[in-house]
């Protein structure tokens, strides 16, 4: 009998797809970062406006947290950047052409930014 | 040089689970994977099974994935590879029939699906349909495709649901879509404007990488998407 034709998780994240694949890969899990972070959000919100729960609170310290902040801005900055790449190749076909470059410029825009987020997020926790 | 040829083995007779065979031969930087495959059935063990036809490229049939990515042994040489541990594979996504034979039957029937050939019930001129240089360029890139599969089965999109018609598809599709002389397309874009048509395009890029002929398939892919969009063929 034929073995079936499901691709397992690992056996795709081990595909070689290079810069594109892995700025697919990082788009969707952004997008899940960003949905967890709303989702916390609302929650506490609730929990503490509703009840006065100190689970509330405890939620906030978590997302509060320098780590966590790091980890949202990754998310929000590297969904924003990629989800414009991905928008202007959809616009304008003619561009696939320089999709590579496309990537390139993307992490050209994206590292900078993203940089003097973690230090201003750094020195904000460490100093104050 | 020495070379390992690590081989993905499935005998649908006598095995549970796939494994992996190493043989290990001599072999020259300028060999290409195909030629190692020939070897390691000739002289080591003769039921290695896996296709290939014209061994230039040129019908299709020996794509598989080669140090975890797609492409055909025939065009693959040992030295751009760069390292003398070779892994073959079959394509993802399609069942397997034995080794590194694919059951291709449903990447036919998503082929078969976009009406890929000329469609143009209107009577046909007394010597040719004529068309100018130009508006044969349009649609160029697209004609080069050998349906060797290595696109589709490259596409995290397909391997979730074979049901998507993949960029091979979608490439033939193009091919005709954009042939002033046809006159197929609003069915065609039909077709592909479905849930499993275009839009399962996340424009990923695998199969542009994939492509043992250079076709520009993710640029294909959007510009059908914008035909579906605007309606227009330009
Ligand atoms: S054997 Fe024909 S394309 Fe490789």
């Amino acid at each position: 009998m034929a073995l079936k034709r499901n691709v397992g998780l690992l056996e795709g994240l081990k595909y070689r797809g290079g810069g594109p694949m892995l700025a697919w890969l990082l788009h969707r899990i952004s997008g899940l970062g960003i949905l967890v972070f709303v989702g916390l959000h609302i929650l506490a919100a609730f929990l503490t406006q509703q009840f006065g729960s100190d689970a509330g609170i405890f939620i906030n310290i978590i997302y509060e947290s320098w780590a966590f902040q790091i980890f949202i801005f990754f998310c929000v900055l590297f969904h924003a950047i990629n989800g414009l790449r991905i928008i202007i190749l959809d616009l304008w076909p003619a561009l696939l052409e320089y999709q590579r470059e496309a990537i390139w410029l993307e992490w050209f825009v994206f590292i900078p930014i993203f940089g003097l987020a973690v230090f201003v997020i750094f020195s904000g926790s460490l100093g104050g | 040089m020495q070379v390992t040829l690590k081989i993905f083995r499935y005998d649908p007779e006598k095995d549970k689970k796939p494994h992996y065979d190493a043989f290990k031969m001599e072999a020259e930087p300028t060999d290409r994977v195909l030629d190692l495959l020939e070897k390691a059935k000739g002289y080591q063990d003769g039921t290695i099974s896996f296709r290939r036809s014209c061994a230039h490229g040129v019908c299709g049939s020996d794509a598989m994935r080669i140090n975890g990515m797609n492409r055909l042994a025939c065009k693959t040489l040992v030295q751009d590879l760069g390292v003398n541990k070779i892994t073959v594979e079959p394509i993802l996504g399609l069942p397997i029939l034995k080794d590194l034979i694919v059951d291709m039957e449903p990447f036919f029937d998503n082929y078969r699906a976009v009406t890929p050939y000329f469609i143009n019930d209107e009577p046909a001129p007394a010597k040719e349909r004529l068309q100018s240089p130009e508006d044969r360029e349009r649609f160029d890139d697209t004609t080069k495709c050998i349906l060797c599969g290595a696109c589709t089965t490259s596409c995290p999109s397909f391997w979730a649901n074979d049901q998507y018609l993949g960029p091979s598809a979608i490439v033939n599709a193009h091919r005709f879509i954009f042939d002033s002389r046809d006159k197929g397309a609003a069915e065609r874009l039909a077709v592909l404007n479905d849930l499993f048509g275009v839009y399962r395009c996340h424009t990923i890029f695998n199969c542009t990488l994939a492509c043992p002929r250079e076709i520009q398939i993710t640029q294909a892919i959007g510009e059908v998407k914008k035909a579906i969009a605007t309606g227009k063929l330009d």
